[in-house]
């Protein structure tokens, strides 16, 4: 009977359908989630911002501060953020049970507060990032403390000076 | 390219209808022909036994002030592609279809219309790509025209009074939309009118768009398709490495090609698992799609996703493969091989599979030639043609394999050619695996100089997937993909006709058109007028 072949293919492998939620998924040594982001480590450079696919890393400044925030509701699992992140802040996690009642639910934060030019008074950087920098190779106050245009503008003065040029 | 005379054979074939070498890349002619000789040349190339690929509408204006309509040829037999440059003025944007020689170029001339605003003469136009309530005159793949731009609705009048049921072609559940209209007389089907691009998405502006950048796009080209997304990555980033000349280490091109291999797996056994369910074999579909998750669990193995595998890299793949998962990929394709020998036994044991299948959707030779069909679909009808043996790629020159081959062209030949695959595919993994090379897996310094062309190719489980690429300044100038699908839909018009009104789901299903597009189909009986709305997966 070839109805039968099926029958005896299906009483020996017996039930595959796993008891979830009730017994643990199946997955993988190598599964990627959702990633989680240490407020801790991050200096908020924003290379996890530049290299994410479809923009679910955004950092914006306001006002004082700069936030982070990661949106898993259009995080494609790719990691490649926790891959090129300098300070391994970003962790992929095996989190895949993500739904939420709230949108905000989805959402989480790293606020930095932002390093101001001493001359203009613009933002430059994080003062996360700025710490680490001075750290790892230390520069003099007056460097790190100036917007890149006010430093292009200070260089300039002085070359005009060099070159004869009268002050005003 | 197999050798230096089947060059100038094109070339000399082409010369004669007025058309110039371009430029010669690799395995790729690129000729200049005006677009009052362009019809003669894609006449001469087609009589030398060239398949259109595609053509692309490109917005040259930036470089050379003009529209250029470009005709990907493939030269089967010399592993060849030769593409047709066709340049059209901004001011009087025309030219002359190949439709009526090249039957294939239907659909890609009627997009370029739609989305460039190049006008064809010599065949009949309509609105193909864009929606119904699209203004008339804005072109979204002008660069001036923004990605993210949304013009004002139009919305048309002369839509017709008569209102079927407004339930298709979103099914609000499941599945893509797409949307037949069978034409019927009595139980026979006459006709099909078929209505696409419910979904278009422009991820071809997208990702010319300030948006993404070359390094981002492998991850939209993913999400192309849902069942074979690394096939789409991969032939994106196989059409950037080339025009770029940037050198893959080995060892990664095996770690694509094994997973390329994975994914066929996957596809092959989804659809068998369909097809057993269209024919109300629910326990075989069951059976496939249990033997299906153990290739899912291993490909999340391999890469990090059961799906979307986002491991492909402009120059290498980010995972490397190491003893433990070579042991694993090892064991579940002997599992596999085991599993599904017994279960094809068990399926065409069946009478009923059989006699559905057999003799029923038939695609002959000839129309399979002049619409360029492609994959098990061409394979099924006696076409010998698979992009892994044309035109080798990745680590496909290093295997040997069998490329099924069988000519009833009906639906059970589409089933068959599909379940020897699996068994190809089970051995072409062990091959690689076998001769796995050392060294790294992916290339970090390289340089994509802009103003470069590539056509890349790549066997999908589907059929021939090709990408053709115009590089940029930080993002690709133009990115064309077809899918294999868009290739093989307008054959099902041929396979319908003349089919019982309840074989048509099966024969719909059997081109494997990313399966979960067809839910829903209109009947139309022409003696009596009737419609009715029919869910495809009821049977019919």
């Amino acid at each position: 009977m070839s109805v039968a072949k099926i029958l005896e293919i299906a009483l020996r492998t017996g039930r595959v359908t796993r008891r979830y939620p009730y017994e643990p998924p199946l997955l993988t040594p190598e599964f990627r989630g959702a990633v989680k982001i240490d407020p801790s480590k991050c200096w908020g450079c924003g290379a996890c911002v530049k290299v994410c696919p479809p923009n679910a890393l955004t950092l914006k400044p306001a006002g004082k501060e700069a936030t982070l925030e990661y949106f898993v509701g259009r995080c494609v699992f790719c990691g490649m953020c926790a891959e090129v992140c300098p300070a391994k802040a970003i962790e992929v996690t095996k989190e895949f049970e993500l739904s939420a009642t709230s949108l905000e639910d989805l959402k989480s934060r790293v606020i930095h507060r932002l390093a101001r030019c001493s001359i203009c008074g613009a933002p430059i950087w994080t003062e996360a990032e700025l710490r680490t920098v001075v750290k790892s190779s230390p520069i003099a106050e007056e460097y790190y403390l100036v917007c890149p245009k006010c430093r292009k503008e200070r260089f300039a003065k002085a070359a005009m000076l060099r070159l004869g040029a009268g002050s005003e | 390219m197999k050798s230096d005379s089947s060059l100038s054979t094109i070339v000399k074939a082409l010369e004669e209808v007025g058309a110039f070498v371009e430029e010669v890349r690799d395995s790729e002619v690129y000729f200049r022909v005006t677009r009052e000789n362009v019809r003669a040349a894609a006449r001469a190339l087609y009589s030398l036994g060239a398949y259109l690929k595609t053509c692309a509408g490109v917005d040259e204006r930036e470089l050379s002030g003009l529209f250029a309509v470009y005709y990907i040829f493939g030269l089967d037999d010399h592993g060849v592609d030769a593409v047709l440059r066709v340049l059209v003025p901004q001011d009087d944007p025309w030219t002359v279809s190949v439709v009526p020689d090249v039957p294939a170029a239907d659909w890609c001339e009627l997009e370029v219309r739609d989305l460039l605003g190049i006008d064809f003469r010599g065949r009949l136009t309509k609105r193909l790509v864009l929606p119904e309530d699209w203004p008339e005159g804005v072109y979204p793949l002008r660069k001036e025209f923004k990605y993210d731009e949304k013009p004002p609705r139009v919305l048309r009048e002369e839509l017709s009074e008569e209102v079927g049921i407004p339930v298709g072609p979103y099914h609000p559940a499941l599945h893509e939309p797409e949307y037949f209209e069978l034409y019927v007389e009595g139980e026979r089907v006459v006709d099909v009118a078929y209505r696409g691009f419910h979904v278009h998405r422009g991820i071809e502006k997208l990702a010319e768009s300030q948006r993404f950048t070359y390094k981002q796009v492998p991850f939209l080209a993913e999400r192309i398709c849902g069942i074979c997304g690394f096939v789409h990555s991969s032939c994106y980033v196989m059409a950037v490495e080339k025009a770029a000349g940037i050198v893959v280490p080995e060892r990664a091109e095996f770690i694509r090609s094994i997973v390329l291999e994975v994914e066929r797996l996957h596809s092959h056994l989804l659809w068998l698992g369909v097809a057993a369910h269209l024919l109300g074999y629910d326990a075989g579909f069951m059976h496939a799609w249990r033997i299906r998750e153990q290739v899912m669990v291993l490909a999340e193995y391999l890469t990090g996703s059961r799906k979307t595998y986002g491991i492909n890299l402009i120059g290498g793949v980010r995972k490397d493969i190491n003893t433990e998962k070579i042991d694993k990929v090892l064991k579940t394709i002997t599992d596999l091989r085991k599993e599904f020998t017994e279960l094809v036994k068990a399926m065409l044991a069946v009478p009923q599979i059989k006699s559905r299948a057999s003799g029923t959707g038939v695609l002959t030779k000839a129309e399979a030639r002049a619409l360029s069909v492609v994959g098990p679909v061409a394979r099924a009808s006696g076409l010998y043609r698979d992009v892994r043996k044309d035109y080798p790629y990745l680590a496909y020159k290093r295997v040997s394999f069998k490329v099924p081959l069988y000519t009833e062209g009906d639906n059970l030949a589409r089933l068959l050619v599909r379940v020897d695959e699996v068994f190809e595919s089970i051995e072409i993994i062990k091959q690689l695996i076998d001769m796995l090379p050392g060294g790294s897996v992916v290339v970090e310094e390289y340089d994509i100089p802009s103003g470069r062309r590539a056509v890349a190719a790549i066997e999908a489980p589907r059929g021939e997937d090709v990408h053709f690429i115009i590089t940029g300044v930080g993002r690709p100038y133009r990115w064309r993909v077809r899918a294999p699908t868009y290739q093989n839909i307008p054959a099902l018009r041929a396979m319908l006709r003349g089919t019982p009104l309840a074989d048509a789901p099966l024969t719909i299903a059997s081109i494997d058109p990313c399966f979960s597009c067809t839910d829903r189909v209109t009947v139309l009986d022409v003696r009596s007028g009737r419609k009715s709305f029919i869910r495809l997966k009821q049977g019919v």
